[in-house]
This record gives C-alpha cells, sequence and structure tokens, in this order.
C-alpha cells in the first residue's frame, strides 16, 4: 500500500509510535514498514522523541516464571516437549506467508527424527517471489567444529541447463553476501561450511539462493537472478 | 547494552540472560502500564523476549537505541493484546480499569528532568494546549485508544482525534527546534 502524501506518512508514522493507530489501519501500515525503510525511519524518530515518557515508569520485577518460560521457548534443549515446543518457537513465523509454516513443520518434524540428542538449532525457510516455501534449511547452533547444513527442496525444482544454484549468507545491514557453496536439486543433501563462514552464520539475517553460470559466481557474488530466499532464526 | 545486544545477535545465551535481568523489570513494568492485568503482562513480556532474541539480530540496522528498539517491541505487543478481537474482558471491568487511570500530568514533570531528550520533551509537552498533553500522554503512556480517550475525557471522538493529531504536529516542531538549538 502507497501513502500519498509525505504529511500522511508522517501522521501515520506518529500515531504508529503513539499507539492509537488501530485495526485496519495499523495493520496496513505495518505491512508498508516491512517494505519501506524511510517509513521506518519515521517511526524510530518518533519512538524516540516519546521514549522518555517510559522514564516516568518505574520497574516492577516480573515473577521468575516469565524467565523459565522464555528459557522453554528458545532453548528446547532443556525443555522439549516434541514437535509442540518447536511449533511455540516457530511463532514468529506467524506472521509470514502460511505456507511458510507447513513447510517449518516439515521441517521440524524431519529435525525430529534426525537429531536423537538435540541441539539448538538453526532454521531458515527459503520462499521464491511468490512467498512459497522451497528450500528449508538447518544446522545445528554450536559453534565448535565444523558446520554441515542439512538442506531440504520442497517440491518440484529444475535447474536450467549449464547453470547452478549458489548458496549465499546474507549478513544483514549493508554487508555484502557471502558465498556458502553450490547446492543440487536432489530432495534431501548436506552441505559443509568453509570454516570462515561457519562462524558467522547464526548470526547472519538469513540465506538466499541465486542461480550462476556453471562452477559458481565468477565473481565471489551473487550475479544472476536470487530465487529464493529466506531469514534464519533459532528454534 | 549495545555490546550485549551483539552478543545476543551472536546466539550468546549467557548475554540474554544479562539483557533480561537489565531490561525487565522496566519492560514488565511498561506493559503492565497498558494491560493492567499482570497475567497478560506476563504473557507480553515473555512473547516480547523470544521476539527480541529472534530478531536482535535485525536490531544492528536500526538506528535507534537498544532500550527505545526493546520498548517498542513491548509496546507493540501490548497493544495488540489489548486489542485482539476476542479479547476475554468483560467490558464491564474495563471501563472500571478505564475510570481508575489517573491523570499521568503531575508525577511526569518530574520524570522527565533526567536526560536531555526527557528535558526537551517536557518543556515541549508545555507548549501544548492541556487537551492535546493530557491525549498524548495518556495514550502512550496507558495505552488508550482514541474511543477510549473520549470516554474518559467525555469529549466527542472526533475532538479527541484533532487534539492528538494537531498536538503530535505542534510536538514536533517543537522538539525539531530544540534539537537545532
Amino acid at each position: 500500500m502507497k501513502y500519498p502524501s509525505d504529511e500522511l506518512r508522517e501522521a501515520l508514522a506518529a500515531e504508529y509510535a503513539l499507539g492509537t493507530l488501530q485495526g485496519r489501519a495499523r495493520r496496513r501500515f505495518e505491512h508498508t514498514l516491512k517494505h519501506d525503510p524511510a517509513l521506518r525511519r519515521h517511526v524510530a524518530a518518533w519512538q524516540a522523541r516519546l521514549d522518555p515518557l517510559n522514564d516516568a515508569v518505574a520497574p516492577v520485577a516480573p515473577p521468575a516464571r516469565v524467565w523459565h518460560a522464555i528459557q522453554r521457548r528458545i532453548h528446547p534443549r532443556t525443555a522439549r516437549r516434541g514437535l509442540g515446543a518447536v511449533w511455540d518457537s516457530l511463532g514468529f513465523w506467524r506472521g509470514a506467508a502460511a505456507a511458510s509454516l507447513a513447510a517449518a513443520v516439515i521441517l521440524a518434524a524431519g529435525l525430529g527424527s534426525l537429531s536423537p540428542e538435540p541441539t539448538s538449532m538453526m532454521v531458515a525457510v527459503m520462499t521464491d517471489d511468490a512467498a512459497q516455501p522451497r528450500l528449508t534449511v538447518s544446522w545445528d547452533s554450536d559453534e565448535r567444529g565444523d558446520k554441515r547444513m542439512r538442506i531440504r527442496v520442497l517440491g518440484h525444482a529444475e535447474m536450467a541447463p549449464d547453470t547452478a544454484w549458489e548458496l549465499w549468507m546474507l549478513p544483514g545491514g549493508n554487508r555484502k553476501p557471502v558465498s556458502l557453496g553450490l547446492i543440487t536439486t536432489h530432495e534431501t543433501q548436506n552441505l559443509v561450511l568453509p570454516r570462515t563462514v561457519s562462524t558467522q552464520v547464526n548470526a547472519a539475517w538469513g540465506l538466499a539462493m541465486s542461480v550462476e553460470p556453471k562452477g559458481g559466481s565468477p565473481t565471489g557474488l551473487p550475479t544472476g537472478p536470487v530465487l529464493y530466499k529466506g531469514q534464519s532464526t533459532a528454534i | 547494552m549495545g555490546e550485549l545486544m551483539a552478543r545476543c545477535a551472536l546466539r550468546d545465551a549467557q548475554a540474554f540472560a544479562q539483557l533480561y535481568r537489565h531490561t525487565s523489570g522496566k519492560l514488565y513494568a511498561v506493559a503492565l502500564r497498558i494491560l493492567r492485568r499482570e497475567d497478560w503482562a506476563e504473557e507480553v513480556l515473555q512473547e516480547s523476549f523470544v521476539n527480541i532474541w529472534n530478531h536482535v539480530g535485525e536490531y544492528t540496522a536500526q538506528k535507534s537505541a537498544p532500550m527505545t528498539w526493546m520498548t517498542a517491541i513491548v509496546r507493540n505487543r501490548a497493544l495488540d493484546w489489548l486489542r485482539r478481537p476476542n479479547l476475554e474482558h468483560g467490558s464491564e471491568d474495563y471501563d472500571l480499569l478505564l475510570d481508575a487511570v489517573p491523570d499521568p500530568a503531575p508525577g511526569l514533570d518530574a520524570a522527565l528532568q533526567g536526560r536531555r531528550e526527557a528535558r526537551a520533551l517536557a518543556d515541549c509537552l508545555d507548549v501544548l494546549s492541556a487537551d492535546q498533553r493530557q491525549c498524548i500522554t495518556l495514550a502512550y503512556v496507558h495505552g488508550l485508544s482514541h474511543g477510549e480517550l473520549a470516554q474518559h475525557l467525555q469529549e466527542p471522538l472526533g475532538t479527541v482525534k484533532t487534539w492528538i493529531r494537531r498536538g503530535l504536529g505542534k510536538l514536533k516542531g517543537c522538539l525539531e527546534r530544540s534539537n537545532a538549538t
């Protein structure tokens, strides 16, 4: 949704930060925010302007059960209750395409059977332009040792002749993508990460896959169209 | 705090625990003030910290102070919670709670004498009319909607909306001038 005037954008950003933008207007605004960095800056500026109003609030210690509940949600290892717990911790995908959720479930089901003694996991559900999940990638967030990504190609995928699929880490911010290597169209596959990137991949924003000439990108950066991408998260 | 956030982005669980210790009291109080029910505030705090953990990697790209960023997450969650369509509160209870909302203005001035930004905001809130000031502080501090403000202040909805819109405009102008000096 495009808002017609700067004045309206500014006014909506102010009321959003104040909390008085509601219902459909608020949802529409939040949707626009995702793709509109300038509007996000307006909102951040208003949040900063109004923030001192919180100075008047005296802290209140929350009950310990809140922290325990947070722990259970972010470290499935300490309190794992099968698929239910994983589903819960994937709650942040609720806002994304419903289809991604389906992929997350497939993935979660796979994880359960793969790892009898689960450590903390990272996953990325990579979607195409139509927000359809196409690839899921998961790895142990443990920083030690070699890092192996498990990749699952969803549905039927075809690679054009004389091309290659290259997987990229997107560090986030303005930093350039970093190549993780080439992948195939096989339904399940593993990719061992170069040691130089294995320590950074947990903190990266997410992953992307581009179409490159046979043998991979000649420049070290994506040269072909980015077909799929997705944000990574800990489960 | 920025360093703690960076370590959280690197999935450092100890840093996250430390971040929680430093900020949860304030953030819980912010949620409590908007929701006015401890069980709801606990839920919202829990959701917010899971969200913070999952999205802390995106934080560096933002241009706001860590606490402002986290407060915004908690406030948004609390407002969403308050306005979910199937909220099971009896409307009478909520009206009673609403009646109990104090006018935030008296204690606010004293609290806003701390940091420079706070003093600037206090000065600029003084430039607004009393109605504008009351609407804006009640909306922000207690999460009141336009309709709730109209009810609380016994004024027409349109009037309340105008106060807020004009008040925010004036506030921005004033803060920009005070930043420039």
